[in-house]
């Protein structure tokens, strides 16, 4: 019963090879491969399909999926290309692999998933401020000592980008714009990219003309708010220059909640009332 | 020792190619086909036409063979097939059904 079994080296199996006890596969194996015991793939031994057994010992090439019940072990040499999965997984240096592996323990698949879309919100961020300001490049070291203290990842980047370009152009408006961009940034931590957008954009507008500040103050009030950026932003673009345009889709979404107001009052289209004077005729 | 061994509790469904020695203990169902010897374990089951230099049967084989040397069937093994061979021989205690050709 436990027998061990032997796929020689100069032996090709077409099929699929499945039982109890260990198989060493020397040669090459096309179809999958399922038995109870451990499967040992030597340096030579080539599978085309999944492989599933105890302890998976691999030196060879696989192309499937390999499922260990007790572990799979890729050894140096080994190449695989599909998915791994057993409660544990050794890849050695040397070992190639392409697919998804995946350990046994649900935990651990869990905080490898958040941890990665963190990674990515960061790294978009810092290039876009590292490219507007990039003379500037020696003052944003400075403003990385507030962003420290307000913990979120994505606001301190925010913040440091605005104060960059202010100071080379105009120290006072620098501080209101600070305030700006912080509160959206915590507003909206999806999208990482916004925040770096919008600290961009305040710059260019201060440059050009003083009416950009105003606009500034009422984004502080309501954080979260798209339409009012949308009006404020003709009047800045006219003076910005065309990156500004780009950037502005970002702004819209934080100002929704304002929208409303507008509405209320010219609802009412022109002649309505004469309409209804008319009916009451 | 032999280059390929199939256990026993092992089964195999599709074909089997090679270049060396095949021993079989295991279950066996499609196709067999290597340049030298061939040995069916008392304890194997074989659904397969099997090609090959010698065969040497002690459990069971459905399925025709061709073997360039020799096929020897074992007490107690059991063959069902034709059999293309130019040595042919049958042990006491082994039973076989189907044609001989020993002309290769």
């Amino acid at each position: 019963m436990g027998e061990s079994s032997v796929i020689g080296a100069g032996t090709v199996v077409s099929g699929h090879i499945h039982g109890q006890g260990s198989l060493e596969i020397l040669g090459r194996v096309e179809g999958d491969v399922s038995v109870t015991g451990n499967v040992v793939i030597g340096p030579a031994g080539r599978v085309r399909g999944n492989v599933s057994g105890a302890q998976l010992t691999i030196s060879g090439q696989v192309q499937g999926d390999l499922r260990g019940t007790l572990a799979v072990l890729l050894e140096p040499g080994a190449r695989v290309q599909g998915d791994i999965s057993g409660p544990r997984v050794g890849i050695a240096p040397g070992a190639f692999a392409r697919g998804h592996v995946t350990t046994d323990g649900d935990a651990t698949a869990a905080p490898a998933r958040p941890a990665a879309p963190v990674a990515r919100a960061t790294p978009p961020v810092a290039p876009a401020r590292v490219a507007p300001a990039a003379v500037p490049a020696p003052r944003v070291p400075p403003p990385a000592a507030p962003v420290a203290r307000f913990a979120p990842p994505a606001a301190p980047v925010v913040r440091a980008a605005p104060p960059a370009t202010p100071i080379a152009r105009v120290a006072p408006p620098v501080a209101p714009i600070a305030r700006q961009s912080p509160p959206p940034a915590r507003v909206e931590p999806r999208p990482a990219p916004a925040p770096a957008i919008k600290a961009p954009q305040p710059a260019p507008a201060q440059r050009a003309a003083p009416a950009a500040r105003p606009a500034p103050t009422p984004a502080t009030v309501p954080p979260p708010r798209q339409p009012e950026p949308q009006r404020l932003d003709p009047a800045q673009r006219a003076s910005a220059p065309a990156p500004e345009k780009t950037f502005e889709p970002l702004r819209p979404i934080k100002h929704e909640p304002r929208r409303p107001p507008p509405p209320v009052v010219p609802v009412i289209s022109k002649g309505t009332k004469a309409k209804k004077k008319k009916s009451h005729d | 020792m032999a280059g390929t061994v199939i256990g026993e509790g092992l089964t195999i469904e599709g074909d089997i190619t090679g270049d060396e020695e095949i021993v079989i203990h295991g279950n066996l169902r499609g196709r067999l086909t290597t340049t030298d010897a061939v040995t069916v374990g008392g304890t194997a089951v074989v659904g397969a036409d099997i090609t090959g230099a010698s065969l040497s049967v002690a459990g069971q084989v459905t399925g025709d063979v061709t073997a360039t040397e020799r096929v020897d069937i074992q007490p107690g093994g059991k063959l069902v097939g034709d059999i293309k061979a130019a040595r042919f021989t049958i042990a006491d205690g082994a039973s076989f059904k189907g044609n001989v050709d020993m002309e290769v």
